[in-house]
């Protein structure tokens, strides 16, 4: 009765465990389901469900990008225009054998930069992101002023396919999973980050590098792996809108930052779950699918959109991990 | 019998300043081994170097006769060197399992992490110490003493045949110091070299069995312990005798600078009253725990007891005081408050000396109204506690232990307080500078202040202070003047209450 009661008490707080407060955000996530299947009819209908999934993707890919940088104390506005980016080289007059190589090495080489900024240069992870939004932004600019283009079929097709009786965005979901849950939880690189961003949450960058690992490389590799999620998502939304936009990717940033904050990954590092990101898309997810049911103005929904992400961080206490 | 290791001839210097020059050390299986020196003297420095956070200028490492050199703590560890720092290195946001298999996890099925083993392992190695802790539980669940022991533990599993404890019991209760001598003892046994850093005398003849001295960062002398007395070693350390320690006492026989009366901490504990005078330091005694802690703090709001009254200058204050003002309203009243933890509660360790001994100063003038510089006041409270620093502008974080202290005390000083509360006055802090501070708070009490002192060490209050309230079961259980108090006497007093 007693381990019963403080097994749940431990959940709702995010207590006694590195996974965060991702309990509470579900139950929002899950009251938020019922509530519309209940009062809307469209809700629970095929094509709107495919949709919540097609409109959530982008979202879904970038925050679970994010989510690596935040592991390890750090930040990464840059993957807004990391998108944008994408969608513009996507519609260049290339074939796409050359378009999507070229946009994942690139975007490895900007998660490098950023990396590189922040472990060797010692810039501080907003500012070195910043920075690189401004600089993707307008090289983006540059490549396709206003939107245009026209993107290959065969993008298109990933995007608005279906296999096996599903659409093809669930499959685009479970990859971006499945890759994510083997470098957090599958491998030792995982634990590796959430060690150096528990040395960092509590104030001794060199805590996790005393142990013998290497630092550095691993937080430059999370900002890797950051932007290629980023572009993962670029080339997705690029097979949705079948054009180059530079502007497409705005605020993605501050989104999937929403959406990991939300799911209970601290700022300052080193506690929170992938699952936890997942629940904090749905909930975002959610939020816009509802509104656009119910008929709501979007101004109102970004208005509910700050109340909330306020109201999750401030239930979890900043000092839950010790020190 | 040969030694597991031998560092020879070791020196370092950080910069400019020398931290050690030529020292060298054996250590012996079975043994443990003292380090002792005041703040500064190179013993962390030394022991650092074994660990392989810094690596030796010159001199060299031998591990079983051949020299080695370590590029890091992993290294150290992997070749059976095992460290419990004084800033504690396990990482609070993992598992016991997980901090004690960091940086060399087993590998599990399709390339995953062998966690199971990991759990196995940690398991057997806590069981070999007596705990029966789970491996799963995180590290900032366990208290400070659990994760000492869990640092010990990470030793034994990666078979350390060396352990250095650096000032383990700087942050643990008697019990606990209880468990972790026991654990020594049980290394000791099975045939461990240890090395063991502490201020605290009591605990270096309880559990040593060789003391080494640093001074300056040059090696006095290794000795056995049998030969040596708490007033020999310090004079090996600083080159003085114990009495020298304390300076005389005073007359203490003024008006009522602090009067409490009826202050209960507890709805059901025994209330009880007490006196400052001017002139005089008075302590709290007793156990560890009993309430010394709760009756200070509840007169800056930082406890909340049931009841009570505190008279000062003429003011009636009824307790208890709402913790946002608390502190405040004491200062107000001419009242200082130095609290037991100068790192977390006292100082601002990024700012400059300077901007930390006129903080209280600053606090005290409207809050809108331009800062003044203060310049003069802060280099004549560096000259008169004999703050060594770079200068003003020097970060306090980067100054020794003792250098530390005089800043908070100096914070107050500075200003017309004339009612100090301190807590443990020289905890972490090297014998010269215990000195001191001894001084420079009878001086204090000398020009007419008062002083409301509480320590751990009873050896402290009684050196220092003029009278003593002995606490124990959250009330006052007796009264003695200083002079004629034992830590015997003391002892008696709280546990025949």
């Amino acid at each position: 009765m007693i381990s019963s009661s403080s097994t749940f008490g431990k959940l709702l707080t995010g207590r006694g465990s590195r996974q965060g407060l991702w309990f509470l955000p579900f139950l929002i996530a899950l009251a938020m389901a019922l509530w519309l299947a209940a009062t809307t009819s469209q809700f629970g209908q095929w094509s709107n469900l495919a949709n919540l999934v097609a409109q959530g993707m982008p979202l879904l890919i970038t925050a679970v990008g994010q989510m690596f940088v935040v592991l390890v104390g750090g930040l990464d506005l840059s993957i807004g225009s990391v998108v944008s980016f994408t969608t513009a080289v996507l519609a260049l007059d290339l074939p796409v054998t050359v378009t999507i190589p070229g946009v994942f090495l690139l975007a490895g080489l900007i998660g490098a930069t950023n990396g590189y900024c922040v472990t060797r240069l010692n810039v501080h992870p907003i500012v070195a992101t910043l920075s690189m939004q401004y600089v993707v932004l307008g090289i983006t600019r540059v490549l396709r002023p206003v939107s245009g283009g026209s993107v290959p079929d065969s993008v298109r097709w990933l995007v608005e396919g279906s296999l096996f009786g599903l659409p093809l965005p669930v499959f685009w979901g479970i990859v971006t999973l499945l890759v994510a849950w083997k470098l957090l939880y599958g491998s030792r690189y995982g634990l590796h980050l959430s060690a150096i961003g528990g040395g960092v949450a509590s104030g001794s960058n060199d805590a996790a590098r005393n142990f013998g690992i290497p630092a550095n490389r691993n937080i430059l590799l999370a900002y890797v792996i950051c932007s290629l999620f980023a572009a993962l998502a670029g080339v997705f939304l690029a097979g949705r809108i079948v054009s180059g936009d530079p502007n497409v990717g705005l605020l993605m940033e501050l989104d999937a930052i929403t959406a990991v904050a939300i799911g209970g990954t601290q700022l300052s590092g080193g506690v929170g779950s992938l699952h936890g990101t997942v629940i904090g898309v749905a909930v975002l997810a959610l939020l816009s699918n509802g509104m656009n049911l119910l008929n709501i103005t979007p101004f109102v929904q970004t208005a509910i959109k700050g109340v909330l992400l306020m109201a999750v961080v401030a239930l979890q206490s900043r000092k839950k991990i010790g020190l | 019998m040969s030694h597991p290791i031998e560092m020879a001839g070791i020196s370092k210097a950080f910069g400019g300043s020398v931290a050690l020059r030529d020292v060298s050390l054996a250590l012996t299986p079975g043994t443990v081994h003292a380090l002792m020196g005041e703040n500064g003297a190179g013993k962390s420095t030394l022991m650092k170097i074994l660990a392989g956070v810094h690596q030796p200028d010159s001199g060299e490492i031998r591990r079983a006769g051949r020299t080695v050199s370590f590029a890091n703590p992993r290294a150290a560890l992997e070749a059976g060197i095992s460290t419990v720092f004084q800033e504690l290195s396990l990482l609070p946001n993992m598992t016991i399992a997980e901090n004690m298999f960091l940086g060399r996890e087993p590998l599990g099925r399709f390339g995953g992490i062998g966690r199971r083993r990991m759990r196995e392992e940690t398991k057997g190695a806590l069981a070999r110490l007596g705990l029966t802790l789970d491996p799963d539980t995180l590290v900032s669940d366990l208290s400070i003493a659990e994760r000492q022991f869990v640092e010990i533990a990470h030793g034994i599993d990666a078979d350390a045949d060396v352990f250095i404890l650096d000032e383990p019991t700087a942050a643990l209760n008697a019990a606990d110091v209880d468990v972790l001598n026991r654990h020594i003892r049980a290394l000791r046994e099975a045939g461990k070299a240890i090395v063991y850093i502490s201020h605290r005398m009591d605990e270096i003849f309880a559990i040593c069995d060789v003391v080494t001295v640093l001074k300056d960062g040059q090696l006095v002398g290794t000795r056995p312990l049998t030969e040596m007395t708490p007033a020999s070693l310090i004079a090996m350390m600083v080159g003085r005798e114990l009495e020298a320690l304390f300076p005389e006492r005073g007359e203490g026989e003024g008006a009522a600078a602090l009067a409490v009366s009826g202050l209960r901490l507890h709805a059901d504990s025994k209330p009880f009253s007490f006196t400052v005078k001017k002139g005089e330091i008075v302590g709290f005694a007793g156990l560890e725990g009993q309430g010394q802690q709760k009756a200070l703090r509840a007169l800056v709001g930082q406890f909340s007891p049931a009841e009570g009254t505190v008279s000062r200058r003429g003011n009636t204050i009824r307790l208890p005081v709402p913790e946002e003002s608390g502190v405040r309203r004491w200062q107000a009243l001419g009242g200082a408050f130095v609290p037991e933890d100068r790192k977390d509660e006292g100082l601002f360790l990024d700012h400059s000396v300077g901007q930390n001994i006129v903080a209280a100063l600053h606090a005290a003038r409207p809050a809108l109204k331009a800062a003044k510089r203060y310049s003069a006041v802060i280099a004549e409270t560096m000259r008169r506690l004999n703050i060594k620093a770079s200068g003003q502008s020097a970060t306090v974080g980067a100054l020794s232990g003792g250098n530390q202290q005089k800043v908070l005390l100096g914070r107050y000083l500075a200003t017309d307080a004339d009612l100090l509360l301190i807590e443990e006055p020289t905890r972490g802090v090297d014998v010269g500078a215990k000195a001191e501070i001894y001084r420079i708070l009878r001086d204090f009490a000398k020009a007419g202040g008062a002083v409301l002192v509480l320590s751990r060490e009873t050896l402290e209050l009684i050196g220092l202070c003029d009278r003593l309230y002995v606490i124990h079961g959250n009330t006052i259980v007796s009264e003695m003047r200083a002079q004629e108090a034992t830590e015997h006497g003391i002892l008696d007093a709280a546990l025949s209450a």
